[in-house]
């Protein structure tokens, strides 16, 4: 009986885990806040961890797309996976964000995100849709990660 | 009605958990520079050098896999 | 910053992980250096008890390109000297041989092994390799890698794909790999079993040289060298992998060593000539090899074991170990344990017997013969700061060859025909 609950969980699971922006991540202090406060702008959403190689090039990129693009309503919110927060903070100390970022220790919203690798983005548009999808982050492929940004931010 | 939840959530289950191994953020310790299956690379190159010319059979590691995953 | 418990020591190591295609980077954010640049080097002493020795440095250089691109380059200089077993047996006489160019000889006092000392030679290696990420899940890289020495010229092509599944936890690769080597022996290489020409057989200088030459042939000889590997690598947990190969090699052409001699004896023991060997012009090896490696708190280890079979008969087990322990976030020290026993190629005889028939195929060289090593070595390394790194290792090698069952005549009985080889490894490398 115990078993066909767990399968039938299983199902249930794959059913309704897909990215949507309504999960709550938690913010710094510990407090757990929904994504959907960022309803209504375009939202990159970024899952990293402080031993992901690329995330560290990605850093850079992001703060520069913050810079640029903050004003005409892009929202990046990076979601930190390290199960320790104490690791993502020494992170952040030698790699400032000036972007949100969010914290999902137990991997709650990555799983229901489906990720397939690390780092992985979401792009959201202003109707709280997911758009795109990026698997790693690659240097060579930045400016077509901004253009798809800039596509978004017209509408 | 029944059966056919039951034989999806099989299916289902079996493709989610159909192998080994772990979820992307949880290779924090496979991402460690001294889990690289390269991480020794010129003691490996030495050594192998010392056996294939003192011993008689040589070869057997690759280098490929492991790691972070990363991108 | 003090660490104190192992924990600790795990997240420290953690911080300092993999950036691009499995090549590790410190966090540097304040300073411009790139860290797209790896450098290693290492200088390496390997010293046999009164026999060989050899020095070896490599420095080894990564450059990545982009996110996609790394571009791996490496040079080797090794430099050899001392003298190494030529194959002859020990005998209760003093033994005369002729060096291999034929210009002079050298001695070996009574019941001693016989050991050729001409070598001194210097070898140069270099290598360089391009690994590509076409797609989240593809990997392809290809490689060329040359080496020169006084008598020998080596040349290769390799190239391999990976694919990943199930999000990067299964990895499959395939290689492939061919080499052509060309060897001009010095003096030529021998007629295979012809008898070695002493000088004190003939009257004139003349005669000798004459007999010398009939012993040797002019020109080069080559071989080729055609590998493959394929290799699965497994995700087993958080902290351990594991890794499953098959490697297939054939090789063809010249594999006799020029400078190595087999005792024609007769039933006293007694040697009666020297004869050149001759191995066969085709070899096919397959190896299987199993290893696993686990990420502990306050270190790594790692087992690896793999079989190897070919068709000269030559079957060889090798068990390996590594433990490494962090006594802190810098510094570790490693323990290195190695196995290996193998059993004799099938025309490995230790001496031949004068007036019995010459096999197709001979050669006494131990290190094709019945042997057991072992290997025991201790690594130090220590991180410093700006993501360098320097370590010490040094490591007992002992080869110890076996008798696979011939019966010793005469005063062969009175010597020891397989001697233990020890030596010792020692060796200084640096990363940034």
């Amino acid at each position: 009986m115990r078993k066909l609950l767990l399968l039938l969980s299983f199902m249930t699971l794959s059913i309704s885990a897909a990215p949507s922006l309504d999960y709550k991540v938690q913010n710094f202090q510990g407090e757990l806040l929904s994504l959907s406060e960022f309803k209504g702008k375009v939202v990159y959403l970024d899952f990293w961890a402080s031993w992901c190689g690329p995330c560290r090039k990605s850093f850079p990129w992001m703060n520069a797309m913050h810079q640029k693009y903050q004003q005409q309503g892009l929202a990046i919110v990076a979601i930190n996976l390290d199960e320790d927060k104490a690791l993502a903070e020494t992170f952040l100390s030698k790699i400032p964000a000036d972007f949100h970022i969010r914290f999902d220790p137990q991997a709650d919203v990555a799983s229901k995100f489906d990720l397939q690798g690390m780092p992985s983005s979401y792009i959201f548009n202003r109707q709280g849709e997911l758009v795109q999808t990026h698997l790693g982050f690659f240097e060579e492929k930045s400016a077509g990660y901004e253009n798809e940004i800039v596509e978004l931010l017209k509408e | 009605m029944n059966r056919t939840i039951i034989s999806i959530a099989i299916a289902v289950s079996l493709s989610a958990c159909s192998s080994l191994g772990v979820e992307p953020w949880e290779k924090d310790q496979l991402a460690r520079a001294d889990m690289a299956l390269d991480s020794e690379k010129l003691d490996l190159a030495l050594d192998d050098h010392i056996y294939f010319s003192k011993e008689g059979s040589s070869g057997g590691r690759s280098l490929a896999g492991g790691g972070c995953g990363c991108n | 910053m003090q660490l104190k418990n192992r924990s600790n020591i795990s997240k420290a190591l953690a911080i300092a992980s993999c950036s691009l295609l499995g090549h590790s980077a410190q966090a540097s954010a304040n300073t411009e250096k790139p860290d797209d640049w790896k450098v290693d080097a290492a200088i390496m002493y390997y010293g046999e008890e009164d026999r060989v020795q050899a020095v070896e440095a490599i420095g080894n250089v990564q450059k990545a390109f982009g996110d996609e691109s790394l571009l791996d380059m490496k040079l080797v200089v090794d430099s050899l000297t001392g003298a190494s077993a030529s194959g002859a047996v020990a005998q209760s006489e003093t033994q005369t041989f002729t060096r291999p160019s034929g210009n002079g000889q050298y001695e070996t006092a009574s019941g001693e092994t016989p050991l050729d000392d001409t070598f001194q030679d210097t070898r140069v290696q270099a290598s360089a390799n391009w690994a590509e990420t076409l797609s989240p899940v593809w990997k392809t890289n290809v490689g060329v890698n040359g080496s020169k020495e006084f008598d020998y010229f080596s040349l290769g092509l390799n190239g391999g794909v990976e694919r990943s599944f199930n999000k990067d936890n299964t990895t499959l690769a395939l290689s492939g790999a061919y080499t052509f080597d060309s060897i001009d022996p010095v003096g030529g290489r021998p007629v295979a079993f012809s008898s070695m020409a002493l000088r004190a057989d003939y009257d004139t200088e003349e005669e000798y040289r004459t007999a010398f030459d009939m012993t040797r042939m002019a020109g080069s000889e080559d071989k080729k060298t055609m590998d493959m590997m394929l290799s699965v690598t497994q995700v087993l947990s958080r902290r351990w992998l594991f890794q499953a190969n098959y490697g297939l090699s054939s090789v063809s052409g010249y594999m006799t060593d020029p400078y190595k001699i087999l005792s024609q004896v007769n039933d006293t023991g007694t040697t009666q000539s020297y004869l050149y060997e001759n191995r066969p012009d085709s070899r096919l090896k397959h190896s299987f090899y199993m290893m696993t490696k686990g990420a502990l708190d306050a270190g790594v280890i790692d087992f690896s074991y793999r079989y190897t079979t070919d068709d000269w008969d030559l079957n060889s087990h090798t068990l390996e170990t590594h433990y490494r322990y962090y006594f802190s976030g810098r510094f570790y020290g490693q323990v290195h344990l190695r196995y290996y026993q193998q059993q004799a190629a099938n025309f490995y005889r230790p001496f031949l017997m004068a007036g019995e028939p010459l096999p197709e195929y001979a050669s006494a060289d131990y290190r094709i013969g019945d042997m057991t090593t072992y290997t025991l070595g201790l690594k130090f390394g220590q991180r410093l700061s700006g993501g360098h790194e320097m370590s010490y290792r040094l490591e007992y090698y002992q080869q110890n060859p076996e008798n696979s069952g011939f019966d010793l005549v005469g005063q062969l009985q009175d010597h020891d025909l397989f001697p233990e080889v020890k030596a010792i490894i020692a060796q200084v490398s640096y990363s940034f």
